[in-house]
């Protein structure tokens, strides 16, 4: 028998009310947020790009595929990595099956790591991935960017992630950026996102948020230490 | 050419970083709201219901395949249509690829319909997706957690959506409801969202509140008049 509180369907509408009362709340404090995040400025990008992409060599540009509006997600795989990362992969699982409905809305989709094409080809294929996914093994992209540093840049302290110094040597972490091409094709970076910033794309966090156990997380040795590849759980 | 303020390097990360304190805060409040939202009461599921899946009738317990927490996604599919609603389409398109992850989590997913068996799997089949979706048709299910409408109680005021009296015409409405099955196998439906509550179970609209037109449909009949199937859009993707 549970030892959770049990009432009766009329004092669970009462609660759930009260409940609904601040998540309405909570919607609208986002709703403001989104706006003021549409107001910040933006910086001109000024070096130019070039991916490798299963097509070819693809420019910055190129990735917009016609549209103005470009988010990348920053896929951590390294070059020497035979699989990308384990939580990575975990928030691809969420995006993978939406980009058809982001095209409609202006937005071109692309992830960008530095292990080379077939590396990332062959890892799209064994999880079913479909998504628009180029290598920037040979460009800055992903360190201009902040999500992978250079070991001499950690050492001497000018290493950043999530807007503050990055201290422990990692070769990638992930983020999301956006950028914007005007009608004169000059493309500006408009927004980035890292660390807990990605959370609510996260489709499974969100529903684990409304579950009894919630995320259920406080005894792993770290957050995620459950998450696997989804081919790699055992059923 | 642009007219939206471009700054320098140094000013673009003062910005960001400005904005970047109030996006922590808001998370922080989320994390209040979740707690709150684990502590509210849970009410007994006193009928028994029965569904209609893919291995012949199913349970509420069935349903659970073993786990503790169950989410239901109430999922608009009448009897007489062909095909599935758009707009919760959208919402499997976010929730297709993650059920292997929420089942390590001690949660097991199911969509519920009214639209017989057959329907469900060959709609399922044409987008592609693999979560379990049972049918409801010839359960109380979907109306007694207020999802779906009979004619004569919204007619006599007695139909509720959201927590809140619903006088519409339409037969269906979309929500996540959520059930917990103890060691002693007592269900609980411990919660229910609605309407703009299942904002945040879709990635899409989170990503479009990054980008600079954001989820621009202030111009449209109506905000989700854009969303088709995701094979009935003309272009291709990329």
């Amino acid at each position: 028998m549970t030892d959770h509180r049990i009432v009766s369907g009329d004092e669970w509408v009462d609660a759930r009310r009260r409940l609904l009362a601040k998540e309405k709340d909570f919607l609208r404090l986002r709703d403001e947020l989104s706006r003021e995040r549409r107001e910040l400025p933006w910086e001109r990008v000024a070096k130019s790009y070039v991916f490798d992409g299963p097509a070819g060599r693809e420019s910055l540009a190129d990735l917009f595929a016609g549209r103005s509006q470009l988010i990348v997600y920053h896929f951590m795989f390294a070059p020497e990595a035979e699989t990308g990362c384990k939580s990575c992969s975990f928030w691809a699982d969420n995006y993978n099956g939406i980009i058809p409905h982001l095209n409609q809305r202006d937005v071109s989709f692309a992830a960008v790591s530095r292990a080379p094409v077939p590396k990332l080809q062959a890892f799209a294929a064994r999880l079913g991935w479909t998504f628009k996914w180029v290598s920037s093994g040979n460009n800055d992209f992903n360190y201009d960017y902040h999500v992978s540093f250079r070991p001499q840049d950690v050492e001497r302290g000018t290493a950043t992630y999530n807007y503050a110094e990055q201290r422990k040597a990692m070769p990638d972490l992930p983020g999301f950026s956006v950028f914007f091409k005007d009608a004169d094709d000059h493309i500006f970076h408009t927004y980035s996102t890292y660390a807990r910033g990605l959370d609510p794309m996260n489709v499974a966090y969100q529903l684990l948020d409304l579950v009894p156990k919630g995320r259920d997380e406080t005894g792993l040795q770290h957050a995620m230490a459950w998450v696997r590849l989804h081919d790699q759980y055992a059923t | 050419m642009t007219d939206h303020q471009v700054v320098s390097r140094d000013e673009w990360i003062d910005a960001r970083r400005q904005l970047l304190a109030k996006e922590k805060a808001l998370l922080r409040l989320r994390e209040d709201l979740s707690r709150e939202r684990r502590e509210l009461p849970w009410e007994p599921v006193a009928k028994s219901y029965v569904f209609d899946g893919a291995a012949g009738k199913e349970t509420l317990a069935d349903l659970f395949a073993g786990r503790s927490q169950l989410i239901v996604y109430h999922f608009m599919f009448a009897p007489d249509s062909d095909a599935g609603c758009r707009g919760c389409s959208f919402w499997a398109d976010n929730y297709n690829g993650i059920i292997p992850h929420l089942s390590q989590r001690d949660v097991s997913f199911a969509a519920v319909s009214r639209a017989p068996l057959p329907k469900l799997q060959a709609f399922a089949a044409r987008m592609g997706w693999g979560f379990k979706w049972v049918s409801g048709a010839n359960s109380d299910f979907n109306y007694d957690y207020q999802a779906s409408f009979r004619k004569e109680d919204v007619a006599r005021g007695a139909a509720t959506y959201n927590y809140a009296s619903y006088t519409d015409s339409m037969p269906d409405k979309p929500g996540f409801s959520v059930f917990f099955r103890d060691a002693a196998g007592d269900i609980f439906h411990t919660y229910s969202t609605y309407a703009r509550g299942l904002d945040p179970i879709n990635a899409v609209f989170q990503l479009l509140d990054l980008v600079p037109k954001g989820r621009d449909e202030s111009g449209l009949a109506h905000p989700m008049s854009w969303v088709k199937l995701h094979d009935q859009y003309e272009t291709m993707s990329g």
